[in-house]
């Protein structure tokens, strides 16, 4: 399967790219690449969403995972998602610690 | 009815949401409550594949039908006895750093379809989801 994500971590700043679908199949993959940045220290962690276009309680898992994990001080994005993701992410109660904007710029 | 069984497996995934897909579609949902009831029966179906057949392997069955008006969707296995529905909701609105992993699944699953019922019958578990 190709990956529907990508992370990179440099100077603090973790982003992690998502497309396509994040769900059962995949998210235990990217789980396993954030747990590489365990120990790091992180800032600010970008979930960059804007080809996102599913996303279900195994991936917002993994969300909850990296907040607590790889970024427990870190400031938390959610950027351009759109419509049906911002539902899931609002529904279960994540956008309380998700700062969520159509773009990232970086401070 | 149409039905179709498979191998509870994560890889089968993919099949069973082309069937589920395709009998939402055929109700008249739009792609946006497809979606969603994709999305509930998605957190139905892993929750059969991850901890129904600790072990060994086993089947899962589909069924759908048309609730007059909108879709009823039977997931059924055979399982070790668990009713999801018997999970305690999570607080969604406790801070990050306690949240807890589990339980969102079954947490939105309720909140996106109108109906869900279990029920344990000839050694079966019956999950019926409803959307109008």
């Amino acid at each position: 399967m190709d990956p529907k994500f990508s992370v990179d971590c440099k100077e603090g700043m973790a982003k992690v790219e998502l497309c396509g679908r994040l769900d059962a199949t995949n998210a235990p993959l990217l789980q396993e690449e954030l747990k590489k940045l365990i120990g790091q220290k992180i800032a600010h962690l970008v979930f960059l969403a804007k080809d996102l276009e599913y996303i279900s309680s195994a991936g917002l898992r993994v969300m909850i995972f990296a907040k607590q994990k790889i970024g427990v001080d870190a400031h938390a994005y959610l950027i351009g998602a759109q419509d049906a993701v911002l539902s899931v992410i609002k529904m279960s109660g994540l956008d309380n610690f998700l700062t969520i904007q159509d773009t990232y710029n970086e401070q | 009815m149409p039905g179709i069984s498979f191998a509870a497996k994560i890889e089968n995934l993919e099949a069973m949401f082309r069937f589920i897909r395709k009998e939402a579609q055929a109700q008249g949902f739009d792609e946006k409550k497809v979606s969603q009831i994709q999305l509930a029966a998605e957190e139905a179906l892993v929750n059969v594949i991850k901890y129904a057949y600790p072990g060994k392997s086993g089947d899962l069955e589909i069924n759908c039908s048309n609730k007059e008006p909108g879709l009823e969707i039977e997931i059924s296995d055979s399982g070790i006895p668990f009713n999801p529905l018997s999970l305690p909701e999570p607080d969604i609105h406790s801070p990050m750093e306690k949240r807890k992993i589990g339980g969102l699944g079954i947490f939105m699953l309720r909140k996106i379809m109108d109906e869900v019922k279990y029920k344990r019958e000839d050694n079966r578990n019956i999950l019926t989801l409803i959307k109008h």
